[in-house]
């Protein structure tokens, strides 16, 4: 007999790799909140992955006890299982293991192969860039093209390029670097591994590419959220919203005139548009009472494939 | 007290301006407004030469030059940063990814039609 436990838990690893990640990604309310939006994919990445492999492993040691951890200790101390281990006890139990390497071994090969990458950028820009004279901790680079970005790291590296600065005026250029600095600040890039790992270890999965590009999005529009924060503080009379949104635009559009290579970046073109529709009228903020349910919810996915793993199977 | 970066961008300078492969012994007396040590230059030159960014010949004294032109580094970089073999993930932080004419015009139209709505 499967416990009803393992049954649930596949019901919930199904929901979590299909229906629930679709819903999001198509929800409209999420660009009114990134961030409770962000810790909802959070959440269901993590309880997707956990419920998969909690699935198995309930199942597989089920022989063995009543509860997880039951089980788990008999089977370590080597104590005979209750009932009779059949063969898709053991598939389940190395199907799990499987997957929980899997998983857990792609973040981590993706984590260093990126920070490789990193360095290796940060290399070939440090011989090259000058610091600038106007904005703090920013780096410039000689070339035509008006680009801005950030390599994060334990040294982050906040770089414009010399077109950027040729074609944007000053509060504008503010609005880019706060864009950026908000990316670093908050640690994006570690919002965005796990989905990026999951997408490579998963690649039969819609679900894993449409979360990837859903989190991507939602970064930057929370980067752009944070930046208009920083912006009112300082300057306050002027609208930050317009000058960021005119940032864009004109990042943007000279990026498709000179010859940067711009290849798989040129998809982003709804993305950008979304950030300038969202920048220039602006979508009521989430009712406190909904956030509160969004969070709550992603708590819920958290605990749920917690329990059922933990507490005896029914 | 100068940076190894900067040393190192100081060094990959006079080795991009210099016509022909130079010693150490005479990037240190170009560098001798720094007071850089030969032990420095030496130092900044290996760590150069790890990076993939310089060689030397075998000659006594070794002789440095640059891997490749100023320009090629400049299309490798931007190449690698920001181009289409580019790790997606390790440049997430770009400010905005490049869109096509159609879409920029688009982008143009929204922020006149906000401009209309809202002169200041």
């Amino acid at each position: 007999m499967l416990p009803a436990s393992a049954a649930s838990l596949a019901v919930l690893a199904v929901l979590l790799a299909w229906p629930v990640p679709a819903l999001l990604a198509r929800a409209g309310w999420t660009r009114r909140d990134p961030l409770v939006a962000l810790v909802c994919w959070q959440a269901i990445g993590l309880a997707g992955g956990l419920s998969m492999i909690a699935a198995l492993l309930v199942h597989g040691l089920a022989p063995w006890g009543h509860s997880l951890p039951e089980a788990a200790w008999a089977l370590v101390t080597g104590h005979l299982a209750g009932d009779p281990v059949r063969g898709d006890h053991w598939v389940a139990l190395i199907l799990a293991v499987v997957l929980a390497t899997e998983l857990l071994g792609v973040l981590v090969l993706s984590g260093v192969r990126t920070a490789r990458t990193r360095r290796r950028h940060r290399a070939l820009l440090e011989l090259v860039v000058q610091p600038s004279a106007e904005l703090p901790d920013t780096r410039l680079l000689e070339h035509p093209a008006p680009v801005a970005f950030c390599i994060p790291g334990a040294r982050p590296l906040l770089v414009l390029s010399s077109g950027m600065v040729a074609e944007l005026d000053e509060a504008q250029l503010a609005a880019v670097v706060a864009h950026e600095r908000a990316h670093l600040s908050e640690h994006h890039h570690l919002l965005l591994l796990p989905f990026v790992a999951w997408e490579a270890a998963l690649p039969v999965l819609p679900a894993a590419a449409r979360a990837h590009v859903a989190v991507r999005d939602l970064v930057e529009m929370r980067a752009d959220d944070v930046a208009l924060r920083s912006l009112a503080d300082g300057t306050g009379g002027t609208a930050p919203r317009r000058t960021l949104a005119q940032a864009i635009v004109a990042a943007a559009e000279g990026t498709g005139g000179v010859a940067v290579p711009g290849g798989a970046l040129a998809v982003a073109g709804s993305a950008v548009r979304a950030r300038v529709v969202r920048l220039l009228e602006p979508p009521s903020p989430l009712p406190a009472a909904a956030r509160w349910t969004a969070l709550a919810a992603a708590g819920l996915l958290l605990a749920l494939p917690t329990a059922l793993l933990v507490l005896p199977a029914v | 007290m100068a940076t190894l970066g900067e040393l190192e961008r100081a060094l990959m300078e006079r080795l991009w301006s210099a016509p022909e492969p130079v010693a150490a012994t005479t990037l240190r007396d170009e560098l001798a407004e720094r007071d850089v040590a030969l032990t420095t230059v030496h130092t900044v030159l290996t760590r150069l030469q790890h990076k993939g960014f310089v060689v030397h010949d075998e000659g006594r004294p070794r002789r440095f030059r640059p891997r490749a032109s100023r320009e090629d580094h400049a299309a490798e970089l931007m190449h690698e940063v920001l181009g289409q073999s580019a790790d997606r993930q390790a440049v997430l932080a770009r400010f905005v990814g490049s869109v096509n004419p159609d879409e920029a015009r688009l982008l143009r139209e929204l922020l006149a039609a906000a401009d209309d709505a809202a002169p200041r």
